[in-house]
């Protein structure tokens, strides 16, 4: 535990130095389309007054699978270098398993500082654009941010130990670019019964159950999916990525 | 007194892919370092040295055979064995985020030590290593020499029992490598147990107490390095510079007192002469038949020398070949 615990003091010193480029490199996306869809098209009456509700927890979800990804795939883009940095945690006191786990807790803590930064930012930039009901419920909120960064930094593992780093912008093009358009960000996921059982589907998603569980708790008015599969879905998406992470980071590592 | 690191039977077999076959790079390897004791691994890239190193820090998983670091086996229990040794890898893989100074108290911490334990070690080490200037900076900005010396006081920050150094004196500057060998001779004298991958002879010769000569994944000789230099066939060798119009080393490995010949290719070779390597039995009058066979073979002779054989010498007898640099 001491070696788990002086790992995520490193990963935390070394995260607070960049912080600056770190969280603009995650904000700009959703300030920005908050900016076009939540500031200038509804004052030209382009989308429905309901859309800007809708998208805040969704640009939650974006943000945080984006932060919780990037915040273990850089690191481990450097520990898998050449000059092998890794080694120097894979020869600390604690298992493979300790190792793998501490990158993921890194992670979520990045996407959950990312995820309740941009919440705020979010409804600054809105905070004189009409009909936007939002509001926080922060004993709900907090756990369910902490469980999501878990599942992103869970699934930026996994993907980060299977794929080369050169493939890393690749990765984003083809794996992250679909699952944010098809991961109910911009629409609930009980609105999708109208596609009839395709619905379903999507809950292949685990950006889906991210966005639902913001929806749950920062946009109480808009419906979303029970709650029983919510929780279902994003506790065992955390449990499953992390276990497939630290199976092939183990791989990948100890030849 | 019992070993502090055994090494046994230990075999490694890389999976092969679709498209690269399966390396057998260490195919049963077996010896016991002393207490104290400074041991090296001697062969060139690809005998498996690093293998055999990295089986021993867990990070290479076995494929069968023990090794057991102060009586721990390493496989069943890798935080107990982890906690004895420290590594000093021949790619300098030191955090780049962190400061020189964090280089230590970090690596210290993640050892359980206490903040005032880390920041005193820290500071005796940066200071024995001559790096208390650096402490400041970021590691990657610092020459070979210095990076190599921070691996090191790296390693000695959590105390360990065993030091391994996986061919430490690669890619530094005569100067450096002289300063790390007269560090390494200091932990040594010490008390320090030192295990050390190298492929240079006269660092093997100059630090090492006992030596494994290791090619295509087994040890070919163990032993100290003088009795190894010993075990040569004639105990001295006769080096002849020679052009000849036709061969010449059959009728020189004829002559008595001669045990074997062997072509030496690389240095000082030029106008057509050759160098001769006579693994000899000095006995009276063997430099007079010598030259006279070259003489009989209507050749000529440049240059004579006659020494000790070095351990260089010992390891292309052993392997029938020079190292592969």
């Amino acid at each position: 535990m001491t070696a788990f615990l002086a790992l995520l003091h490193r990963d935390l010193r070394v995260a607070s130095r960049n912080a600056l480029p770190l969280l603009m490199g995650t904000l700009t996306q959703p300030i920005l389309v908050v900016l076009v869809f939540g500031n200038i098209l509804p004052r030209l009456h382009l989308v429905a007054d309901e859309f800007r509700t809708v998208m805040v927890p969704g640009l939650m979800s974006i943000t945080m699978m984006m932060a919780g990804v990037q915040g273990v795939l850089m690191p481990l883009t450097i520990d898998l270098s050449g000059s092998r940095e890794v080694d120097e945690r894979l020869l600390a006191p604690i298992s493979v398993l300790g190792v793998a786990i501490e990158k993921v807790v890194a992670g979520a803590i990045h996407a959950a500082v990312a995820g309740l930064t941009a919440l705020p930012a979010m409804m600054l930039l809105m905070h004189r654009v009409t009909g936007v009901e939002v509001h926080p419920r922060w004993a709900v909120l907090l756990p369910l941010v902490a469980l999501c960064g878990l599942l992103s930094a869970a699934f930026g593992l996994t993907i980060g130990s299977q794929v080369q780093p050169r493939f890393s912008g690749l990765l984003f093009a083809v794996i992250l670019g679909p699952m944010m358009l098809f991961g109910c960000a911009y629409y609930p996921w009980t609105g999708l019964a109208v596609i009839g059982p395709l619905q379903y589907i999507f809950l292949l998603n685990p950006l889906v159950f991210m966005s639902e569980s913001m929806r749950m708790a920062v946009t109480p008015d808009v419906s979303h999916m029970p709650l029983p599969l919510l929780i279902v879905g994003t506790v065992g998406f955390a449990a499953l990525f992390t276990l497939l992470g630290a199976r092939s980071f183990e791989k990948r590592t100890i030849l | 007194m019992s070993a502090i690191l055994a090494v046994e039977d230990l075999v490694k077999t890389y999976r092969g892919t679709r498209k690269t076959p399966a390396v057998e790079a260490v195919r049963g390897v077996s010896f016991e370092v002393a207490p104290g004791e400074f041991f090296g691994l001697l062969g060139p890239n690809g005998a498996g040295k690093s293998t055999t190193l990295g089986c021993i820090t867990t990070l290479v998983r076995p494929t069968a055979g023990r090794v057991t670091v102060d009586g721990i086996d390493v496989m069943r229990r890798p935080t107990e064995a982890k906690r004895r040794i420290a590594v000093v890898p021949q790619t300098r893989n030191l955090d780049r985020d962190l400061t020189v100074r964090e280089v230590l108290t970090f690596h210290a911490a993640y050892f359980g030590l206490r903040k005032a334990e880390r920041e005193s070690r820290a500071d005796r080490l940066l200071a024995e290593m001559q790096l208390t200037e650096k402490a400041g900076v970021k590691p990657l900005t610092l020459s070979g020499g210095l990076q190599q010396r921070l691996l090191i006081a790296r390693a000695l920050m959590h105390d360990p029992k065993v030091l391994l150094l996986d061919e430490p004196t690669i890619g530094l500057d005569p100067q450096a490598r002289r300063l790390l060998w007269e560090t390494l001779s200091r932990l040594h004298d010490g008390g320090l147990t030192l295990i050390m991958t190298t492929h240079y002879m006269e660092e093997a010769d100059r630090l090492c107490q006992r030596l494994a000569i290791i090619d295509h994944g087994r040890i070919l000789q163990l032993d100290r390095p003088a009795a190894l230099k010993k075990a040569l066939p004639g105990g001295r060798i006769l080096d002849l510079w020679v052009r000849s119009p036709e061969p010449i080393a059959p009728r020189l490995e004829a002559l008595p007192g001669v045990l074997r010949v062997e072509k030496v290719t690389g240095t000082g070779q030029e106008d057509g002469f050759e160098r001769l390597r006579l693994f000899v039995d000095p006995k009276d009058g063997l430099l007079d038949r010598a030259l006279q066979a070259v003489q009989g073979a209507g050749g000529d002779l440049q240059h004579v020398s006659l020494t000790q054989p070095s351990l260089e010498d010992v390891y292309i007898h052993l392997t029938g070949k020079e190292l592969r640099e």
